[in-house]
Order: C-alpha cells, then sequence, then structure tokens
C-alpha cells in the first residue's frame, strides 16, 4: 500500500512537468474569483443538466446555491470536483477556472483536484474506524505528516476548527460511529478539513440534523469562511439567509439569478426567484 | 369505560338471534370472542409445526454427530492418528496418519490456490467490472460451477491433470480439481461481501482524493473481510467433504505424502469413510468411523473458531 502511494506521488511529480500545473496554495489575485464557470454545461448522455451556466465562486465567502428539486444544484457542486467523473454517460462543455486553471484539461488529475476541493455530504457519512483514523485518512493517503506529531497536529487542528475538538479529544481511538449524527457531520467536516483544501463543497450538510446541530453547523460554515471558500447547497432559504453571501439560483439547469444574498432574497430581480422564495414554484 | 352507548337492539331477546346485553361491553360479545381464540389456536397450531420441523432437522443431525462421537471417542487413540493404514480389503490395521496428513496437504494446496483467485476476481467483479455482459457471464459460469455435481469435476479432472497433462494420480490433480469445486464460493461471497461495503463510504474516500485502488485496499477490504472470510471458511469446509473429485485424481495412498505433488497417490479421510465402511473388516469399520468423527469435528471446528472470530472482527 505505501509502495503503491509513493509510486503515485513520484509519477505525478514526474508528470507534472508534462501537465498543466494545479498548484496548493493562496491564491494569486484575493480579487478574482477562485472559481469561475464559463459557458459551463453538462450531459448525462443525452440530457442536458446543466445550461450554460456563467458564475463567479468568490473566495473567502459562502456562495450559496438554491434551487426546487432536480434544478441541477448538486450535479453543479459535484462537477466543481469532478465528482461526477465516474457517471457513465458524463460529458462538459465549456470551462470551470479553478484559481485561473481549467479544471477539465486534459492533463489534469482529478485526484489532486479533490485535495484542493473537499466536499461534505448530506448524510454524514464517517469510516466505521476511530475518530482519529477518519481525520487522518487524507493526510495518510497524501502523505501530508512527516510522523506522528505532525499528523497528532493536523488531527487536532482539524477537529478543533471543525468544534468538535472538546467532545472528543478524550475518545479519539473510539468508533467514530458511536458520536451522534450532528457530531459525526462534524467530523465529516473536520476529515475534509484535514487535507487543507481551499474549496469546501457542502451539499446540503444540515438536512438530516435536529435544529441544535444544525445551528452548530451553521456557526461552524461561518467560520470556515475566514480560512476557506464555501459553496453550499441548501433548500432551506432561511439557512440560506442566515450563513450565505451570495445566493445563486438554479431552476431546470440554468442559472436564473445570482446576487448578494440580501438583494436575492429581498428584491429578487426573476420572477422566478421570487416564486421561489415564496414557495409557490 | 362507560357501557352507556350500548344497548339492546330492537328484537332483542328472541331465540334467532344473541342477545346483546347492556352490561357487557361490546368487544367481550360471544361471537367476537371465538375470533379471537379462533386466531390464538392458529397461532399456536403454527408455532407447533414449525418447532417440529426445526426438530425433524436438528433431530437426526444429533442422532448422527452423537452416533460417530460415540464411535468414534471409543477408537480414537494416539497410535490411530499417527501411524498409518496397513493392509486392505478383510484384513486392515494401522491408522489414519496417511489420510489426515493426504487431507492436510490437498486442502491446503486447494486453499492456497482458490483463494488468492476468488477474492481477487470478486474483487474485480465488484470494484472493476461495470456490469457488462462479460460480467454477467462470469457470475454465471461460477454459479454454474457450483452446481456441478462433483463426480462429473472428478471426472473431467481425471481427463485433463490425471491423463491429458500427464501427472497421473497425484496431489496436485486432486489439488486443483477441489479448487476448482471450492473456487466459485469465495467468488461469490466476496463479491457480495463488497458489494455490501455502502457507497456513500466510497463516495467519502473519493471525495477526500483517494484513488480507486487505495480506497479498496485501505477501507472496503477491511469493511467486507468478515464476509469474506465467511466464504473462505465455508469452501474448506466443502473442500474438507468431498470424496468424488478426489476419487479419480487422488486415487488413494497407504503411505504418508512424500511431498511429491505429482505421479504419487495420496490418501485423504473421505475415501476411508468411502470404502472401509464397506469392507468385511472391524478394523476398517473402526477407521470409518474414525475418519467421519475426525471430518464432522473439524467442519464444526472450522465454523464455530469461524463464527467467534468473526463476531471478533466485526466489533470494529
Amino acid at each position: 500500500m505505501l509502495e503503491e502511494e509513493v509510486l503515485m506521488n513520484e509519477e505525478n511529480d514526474a508528470l507534472r512537468g508534462e501537465r498543466q500545473p494545479l498548484k496548493r496554495g493562496e491564491p494569486s489575485d484575493q480579487s478574482a474569483p477562485l472559481i469561475q464557470l464559463t459557458d459551463f454545461s453538462a450531459f448525462y448522455g443525452d440530457v442536458e443538466v446543466l445550461k450554460n451556466i456563467n458564475l463567479s465562486i468568490e473566495s473567502n465567502k459562502i456562495t450559496v446555491v438554491m434551487g426546487p428539486s432536480g434544478c441541477g444544484k448538486s450535479t453543479l457542486v459535484r462537477t466543481l470536483n469532478r465528482m461526477n467523473d465516474e457517471v457513465p454517460g458524463f460529458r462538459i462543455k465549456g470551462k470551470i477556472l479553478l484559481d485561473g486553471e481549467d479544471i477539465y484539461a486534459p492533463g489534469v488529475d482529478p485526484v489532486l483536484l479533490k485535495t484542493r476541493v473537499g466536499m461534505v455530504f448530506q448524510k454524514p457519512n464517517p469510516f466505521p474506524i476511530s475518530i482519529y483514523d477518519n481525520v487522518a485518512f487524507g493526510p495518510r493517503i497524501h502523505k501530508l505528516a512527516k510522523n506522528k506529531e505532525q499528523l497528532n497536529a493536523i488531527v487536532r487542528e482539524s477537529l478543533q476548527y471543525a468544534a468538535l475538538w472538546e467532545e472528543v479529544k478524550d475518545r479519539l481511538e473510539k468508533n467514530a460511529l458511536g458520536l451522534s449524527g450532528g457530531q459525526q457531520q462534524r467530523l465529516c467536516i473536520a476529515r475534509a478539513l484535514a487535507v487543507k483544501p481551499e474549496v469546501i463543497l457542502m451539499d446540503e450538510p444540515a438536512s438530516a440534523l435536529d435544529p441544535g446541530a444544525t445551528y452548530k453547523v451553521e456557526e461552524l460554515m461561518v467560520e470556515l469562511k475566514e480560512k476557506y471558500t464555501v459553496v453550499l447547497v441548501t433548500h432551506n432559504m432561511q439557512q440560506a439567509a442566515r450563513v450565505g453571501t451570495s445566493v445563486a439560483f438554479l431552476y431546470r439547469g440554468e442559472l436564473v439569478e445570482f446576487g448578494a444574498a440580501s438583494d436575492v432574497f429581498e428584491n429578487p430581480k426573476n420572477p422566478l426567484t421570487e416564486k421561489y422564495i415564496r414557495g409557490i414554484l | 369505560m362507560d357501557h352507556s352507548n350500548v344497548r339492546s337492539p330492537e328484537g332483542a331477546g328472541d331465540n334467532a338471534s344473541p342477545t346483546l346485553s347492556v352490561t357487557v361491553p361490546a368487544w367481550k360479545q360471544p361471537g367476537v370472542i371465538s375470533n379471537h381464540r379462533r386466531r390464538v389456536m392458529k397461532g399456536r397450531i403454527v408455532e407447533v409445526l414449525a418447532v417440529l420441523c426445526i426438530l425433524a432437522v436438528l433431530l437426526p443431525l444429533g442422532d448422527m454427530i452423537y452416533m460417530f462421537a460415540y464411535r468414534g471417542l471409543q477408537v480414537i487413540s494416539i497410535p490411530k492418528l499417527t501411524t498409518i493404514t496397513v493392509g486392505s480389503a478383510s484384513f486392515v490395521s494401522g491408522g489414519l496418519a496417511n489420510a489426515i496428513a493426504g487431507t492436510a496437504l490437498l486442502i491446503s494446496l486447494a486453499a492456497a490456490i482458490t483463494i488468492p483467485i476468488g477474492v481477487l476476481g470478486g474483487v474485480y467483479m465488484s470494484e472493476f467490472s461495470n456490469d457488462s455482459r462479460l460480467s454477467e457471464g462470469l457470475r454465471f459460469a461460477a454459479d454454474i460451477m457450483a452446481g456441478n455435481s462433483s463426480i462429473v469435476l472428478g471426472y473431467v479432472g481425471y481427463l485433463v491433470f490425471v491423463l491429458y497433462f500427464g501427472w497421473g494420480y497425484s496431489a496436485a490433480a486432486g489439488a486443483l480439481t477441489l479448487s476448482i469445486l471450492m473456487f466459485p464460493y469465495v467468488f461469490r461471497t466476496t463479491e457480495l461481501a463488497l458489494r455490501k461495503v455502502p457507497a456513500s463510504i466510497r463516495e467519502a474516500a473519493i471525495a477526500l482524493g483517494s484513488t480507486k485502488t487505495t480506497m479498496i485496499n485501505r477501507l472496503v477490504l477491511r469493511f467486507a473481510l468478515p464476509g469474506i472470510l465467511t466464504g473462505i471458511i465455508l469452501a474448506v469446509g466443502i473442500g474438507l467433504s468431498e470424496t468424488a473429485p478426489l476419487l479419480y485424481t487422488a486415487l488413494f495412498s497407504n503411505y504418508l505424502p512424500s511431498g511429491a505433488l505429482f505421479h504419487e497417490p495420496i490418501g485423504y479421510l473421505t475415501y476411508v469413510v468411502y470404502v472401509y465402511s464397506q469392507l468385511p473388516s472391524n478394523g476398517a469399520h473402526d477407521l470409518a468411523y474414525l475418519s467421519s468423527f475426525l471430518l464432522i469435528s473439524a467442519v464444526l471446528v472450522i465454523n464455530v473458531v469461524a463464527r467467534v472470530g468473526l463476531r471478533k472482527l466485526s466489533k470494529v
């Protein structure tokens, strides 16, 4: 196992000369959007699920993607870290630039991309192993720590940032499935943070949680945007209004409206947006 | 409870219809009681039938185990286990060392072949195939392999390994034939155990930037391990109990296996049961009983160890 990973890293280093480099680190230009979708369309076979999306996601903000069921918001978010690649019949048109580089360009390594764009899912999905091993999984497979102390530090920092450290610091070796739903979700967030991404995609992260846990996750999101860029998919308009900086409203695969959260909710420009907000779409 | 709303209907009290009394609540009326009693009776009858069915299965099994344990323990002794069989037909004495050693060697060889191929095949089917015609065909082929009669397999083994490959009656021929028999069980249970690992776990690993291989090695195999081991143990139990595939490939030998894999017949316990039980010799019968006892015990022990071990493993 270890040899396979060393080989993978060596391969990647060697190929980096031939591939477009996808560097980790701070975005070069803080004022330019971190992720830029340009005339982006996505297809499952013949069905066009995303139609000509032009969207800017700015760094250190929470961009909310909203819309009725089936509008393509989950698909959109999954194109940002290329999780859709494995789906048979999936193809794209257009460009998605992460920090200026097209993530769908031919030489790009989708595995490395996922270390820069992390994801948290709707239903908490910790591995059935210890809390420590859950958080350490990413750093271990990407060899982010040179020794045990560094790994311990990464695990501790990630759990602290996910506001879970105090609750689990004395039982790191216990199975993650013993945690409550809200704690499991924060563990999944800590696990995603441990690989030090730049962007965190959250696909309805609180929809399976009770209100108390939801509140904690929302608090966490607001804190996360200081260091990371968050893209949040949610059905919950109150949540979007509470935490969102910008809101993108999708309807049947098209980007209908995009703007600051307060503008979109208080003065929606598009009648579809207004209908959705009022709950009659 | 307020019964004031229960009244006598019109015409109450005549012989044609039962009387609805004011003081007895509606749910205790005569017709209603017998319905309830009938349901309870039916439930009890079915319970009794179910218990009888279980007994019908367990009693013969218990009787069989008891009989072989009784005779086997009467006969068992260190010499019986460590000396080789002497003689044949009406004069048989000695012990089972050759058969025990032969069974051990054959099973080990067969397992060494079956386990890697079966597990890797199951991994392929679960993780890398895309439910194409090819994988459907592979699955179908494995299922047919499992359903084949073992004597046909033995005959095929004879034709291919003993004759065509020219290995003669040998441990290699016997082990390979056994491994063909055992393969489908390992293959299918591995695939099923892997498929049981939830997709959410795989998704989470991929989202963290794991390659497919890493995900399989570090997570999926780990959680599927109890299921995979179950399949292996099942296959070993089946392999231990087989006679026909070995009859024409390993033949039999009264001598301890010398380690030669080719051109040397080898003994095994199931042959002793098959042949010696029919020989006109008390010594032979003793050995037959002892072999049966050893085989039953081995399968029992393997299953118990498997369950205990798996329970420990599943406590992740």
